[in-house]
């Protein structure tokens, strides 16, 4: 694997505890991807994303969770129950030597912990400690209970997202939540970035913080011109298909290939635009009449009929041919078309092997390496996030985790007995 | 009473930050770190060819001039806690002022076309021998390396080659969904403020920059890292499932249509005592109390049922007083907010100050969204170092070039005159 990638060590020697629920996974897989010693303090029953599917074998035992290795890459895993009375001197120990704690789960779940936290803090005045909560710390819904699908739908993104209305403008197909964990995708990403603000910060003061990060407003930032138009123009965006919401209806972007699939080709209405895509009908000998007079009549005299119909022809063109050659040709033109791909089919595109975006990470359970996608950056040749390792066994690093934050074995004995880890 | 020292000092204090970016996913990026103290330039050009898109994007603020370049409420969102100078980088008198702003900088972010930096005869390799410390953030649309290094992009042909656009959505045969928005506009921006960050830890202790070159398509691909490992287990190409859940025996899990314009509200039930309270507060229609969605499994496997009987039981439902009705009972269930909603009707985020009024020099105060984590000790602002919202077309030019570059008035209108800024 390689670790010597650019950013690899940007947090090298920074280490981080996360406790909680699935909600702070994603944070925390970043930050072990810039070199940080992610300990995942996880109860003797595991994280409950080691029972979410898929799994890799049909046992569906904590080992096999795909949806846990992935979530989980590149941390340790130490099984300690951070409720249990026993467990504090682990936590205290831990904590001496941490850098970040990331908590994240219900809100009255994560305060209980705070006051720990905050003596942890007393102890240790650099400790950053950052919450991941559906609503924050205070507020009316605090205590709201919440998964991902709810977090989509009371932030906007379902909202902006779905299939065209009817003609009369009503909807009979539902808002649609694009894809499951979005809502964590966000909220980790501005933790990482809250987080390591934080650490910039520190370098300056030697302070720690506490980070109060919503969920519920992480999703609402997310919704690009929604808020805008409303804010602006009292106005509300509609959800059409494959394409933006907008006040009023445009004209479509996904369009069928001859191979059955589909390609994103946008309409821009510019002379450039036009011209290409009058050479790419003319090169695949596709019959048009957009150079004819009457057509330049057309586009003076009704820009909108004209504009339907070039969209029409656009249609004719994209069907003619198969999903990746009109990808290669309208981009060969200039054009800021894509095939609407698999997200597996970009593994073994010759572009994303050569920035190293996937990383082959070993399943002995399988008894073969499966491709993560890890990087989402290069120093101009090679990935510049990679992990360490893969996800961690459940417990697999206790001892030596909590060995190392000077637990003796006569502890460990007892810690073991009382089970708390 | 003087305030402690941490209280003066933010994240990014002392980071100033040329922002040549565009559009809205660099924009994304250097609005984060504005809002965490560094100095961000915005660097911009006027002509028709070389002016940012985004100024002429509705929604607009109302009144005024409307050949105005400054009143796009989107801008204004994106762009908030930003110095803004113009800067003819087609000219070679411009493109000094730009070596001399970068060797008084900390870092570059940029997000032209690929090849456009190297046409100005700027790329990494010029501009390092200026600043040896320079870190410079490049967002392509499918990456600067690679096979695709000169393809064009904006956040929807990345989330078609990715595979969000596919993976959103209700099964086949229906066409996909897509997502309604730039979802990877707002998302690379995240992790462009993420790359900044952690290659600044980097700096503090190597004292070296470093280039990074961002991909929006590799962003996107984070998202699909699940389904991308499930692809490879099973052999079949990935699929999409609406709003059902994929991981666990979730059901019913979807929007369901309530009373009133494309109402909906969005249920998620997780376990067996969820779902008796649902049917409690639908009073228990003859239907629930079937034994085919007595148990989770059994409620997934008449997934297509339960769903149909759950529309015609919300149907006439209000949204909200569902929402909390079901929320009282501890089931995760949400009103599918749209932007009104979220402004007129959100309690939590007008309890979290998640609007922020920031004035802007010519449309005046309007409200901004916000950062979505509050920090007890760290100043963060999303109106940035000059507590405003976007700058106006080159509002800070006497500023910058005499208090950054030193030049005085007399030179300031020469360089006006001549075209150079």
């Amino acid at each position: 694997m390689n670790n010597e990638a650019a950013l690899s060590s940007a947090l090298a020697g920074t280490v981080i505890l996360e406790c909680g629920d699935e909600r702070g996974e994603f944070a925390g897989m970043l930050l072990a991807s810039l070199g940080a010693d992610v300990i995942k303090l996880e109860g003797r029953n595991g994280s409950n994303s080691r029972r979410f599917g898929p799994f890799t074998t049909p046992e569906r035992g904590p080992e096999h969770s795909l949806c846990f290795s992935r979530y989980n890459l590149g941390k340790k895993s130490l099984s300690l129950e951070i409720d249990h009375p026993s467990a504090r001197i682990a936590l205290s120990r831990l904590a001496n030597r941490a850098d970040v704690i990331i908590d994240s789960g219900e809100a009255a779940d994560v305060e209980r912990r705070l006051s720990l936290y905050r003596e942890l803090q007393q102890a240790n005045p650099r400790l950053i400690v950052c919450a991941i909560t559906p609503f924050g710390l205070d507020g009316p819904y605090r205590d709201l209970k919440m998964t991902n699908l709810t977090q989509l739908a009371l932030g906007g993104v379902m909202a902006v997202c779905g299939y065209d209305p009817r003609a009369d403008g009503t909807y009979d197909t539902p808002p649609i939540a694009p894809e499951m964990w979005q809502a964590y995708h966000i909220a980790g990403e501005y933790a990482v970035i809250a987080i390591t603000a934080a650490l910039n910060f520190r370098e300056l003061t030697g302070e720690g913080d506490l980070i109060d990060l919503s969920i519920h407003e992480a999703v609402s930032t997310c919704t690009e011109v929604a808020m805008p138009t409303y804010i602006y123009n009292g106005a509300v965006v509609h959800r059409q298909t494959g394409r933006h919401a907008a006040e009023s209806r445009t004209r479509p972007w996904l369009r069928r290939t001859k191979d059955g699939r589909y390609v994103k080709a946008f309409l821009f209405w510019g002379g450039r635009d036009f011209r290409v895509i009058t050479e790419m009908l003319n090169e695949a000998g596709i019959e048009h009449d957009l150079e004819s007079d009457e057509y330049r009549e057309l586009r003076k005299s009704s820009p909108s009929q004209a504009q339907a119909h070039f969209s029409d022809t656009i249609d004719k063109l994209v069907a003619s041919m198969k999903a990746e050659e009109v990808f290669h040709r309208a981009q060969a033109k200039g054009l800021l078309w894509a095939s609407v791909r698999y997200p597996e089919e970009n593994i073994d595109d010759p572009h994303f092997q050569a920035r190293g975006t996937f990383q082959a990470i070993n399943h002995p359970e399988l008894g073969r390496d499966l491709d993560y996608p890890v990087s989402v950056a290069t120093d101009g040749k090679d990935r510049a996030t990679a992990f360490t390792r893969g996800a961690p066994r459940l417990g697999e690093h206790t001892r030596e985790v909590l060995s190392r934050a000077g637990l003796t074995d006569a502890e460990l004995r007892e810690l073991t007995a009382k089970q708390a880890i | 009473m003087a305030q402690p020292e941490s209280a003066r000092r933010r994240p990014l204090e002392g980071v100033r930050v040329i922002d040549l970016t565009r559009i809205v996913a660099g924009p994304n990026a250097t609005r984060l770190l504005a809002t965490m103290g560094a100095e961000v330039i915005r660097t911009e050009w006027h002509d028709d060819r070389a002016i940012d898109l985004l100024r002429g994007v509705r929604p607009y603020a109302p009144g005024g001039d409307p050949e105005s370049v400054n009143r796009s409420g989107l801008f204004n969102n994106i762009n908030a806690g930003k110095y803004g100078i113009t800067l003819n980088m087609n000219l070679p008198q411009g493109r000094d002022l730009f070596k001399r702003l970068i060797e008084k900088s900390s870092v570059l972010c940029e997000n032209y076309s690929p090849n456009q930096m190297e046409r100005w005869e700027l790329g990494y390799d010029v501009l390092r021998k200026i600043n040896p410390s320079l870190i410079y953030v490049q967002i392509t649309g499918m990456g600067k390396s690679g096979t695709y290094n000169g393809y064009l992009s904006v956040g929807p042909t990345a989330q078609a080659l990715s595979g969000l656009t596919h993976m959103s959505g209700l099964a086949e045969p229906m066409a996909p969904a897509g997502w309604g928005y730039s979802y990877l506009d707002h998302s690379t921006g995240y992790y462009g403020a993420i790359l900044v960050l952690a290659a600044l830890l980097q700096r503090r202790r190597t004292g070296r920059g470093c280039y990074l070159d961002l991909s929006q398509t590799e962003a996107g691909l984070m998202v699909s890292g699940t389904a991308t490992l499930e692809a490879q287990l099973t052999g079949q190409p990935t699929d999409r499932h609406g709003n059902r859940m994929q991981s666990a025996d979730w059901a019913p899990h979807g929007a369901y249509p309530c009373r009133g314009i494309d109402g909906w509200i969005a249920i998620a039930i997780q376990d067996d005592s969820q779902w008796a309270s649902l049917v409690t507060e639908l009073n228990a229609p003859d239907w629930a109390q079937h034994p085919r969605f007595a148990k989770a499994i059994d409620r997934k496997t008449n997934e297509d049922d339960l769903d149909r009987l759950m529309a015609e039981a919300t149907k006439n439902l209000d949204r909200y007083d569902l929402m909390h009705r079901l929320q009282n009972r501890g089931v995760p269930a949400a009103a599918v907010q749209k932007a009104d909603d979220r402004c007129e009707r959100d309690p939590q985020l007008k309890a979290r100050d998640y609007l922020q009024p920031l004035p802007h020099s010519e449309i005046g105060t309007w409200p901004i969204e916000g950062f979505p984590a509050k920090f007890e000790k760290i100043p963060v602002d999303v109106g940035g170092l000059p507590h405003r919202g976007a700058p106006m077309m080159g509002e800070d030019n006497d500023r910058v070039y005499r208090e950054v570059l030193g030049l005085t008035a007399e030179e300031i209108a020469a360089l006006r005159e001549d075209w150079v800024i």
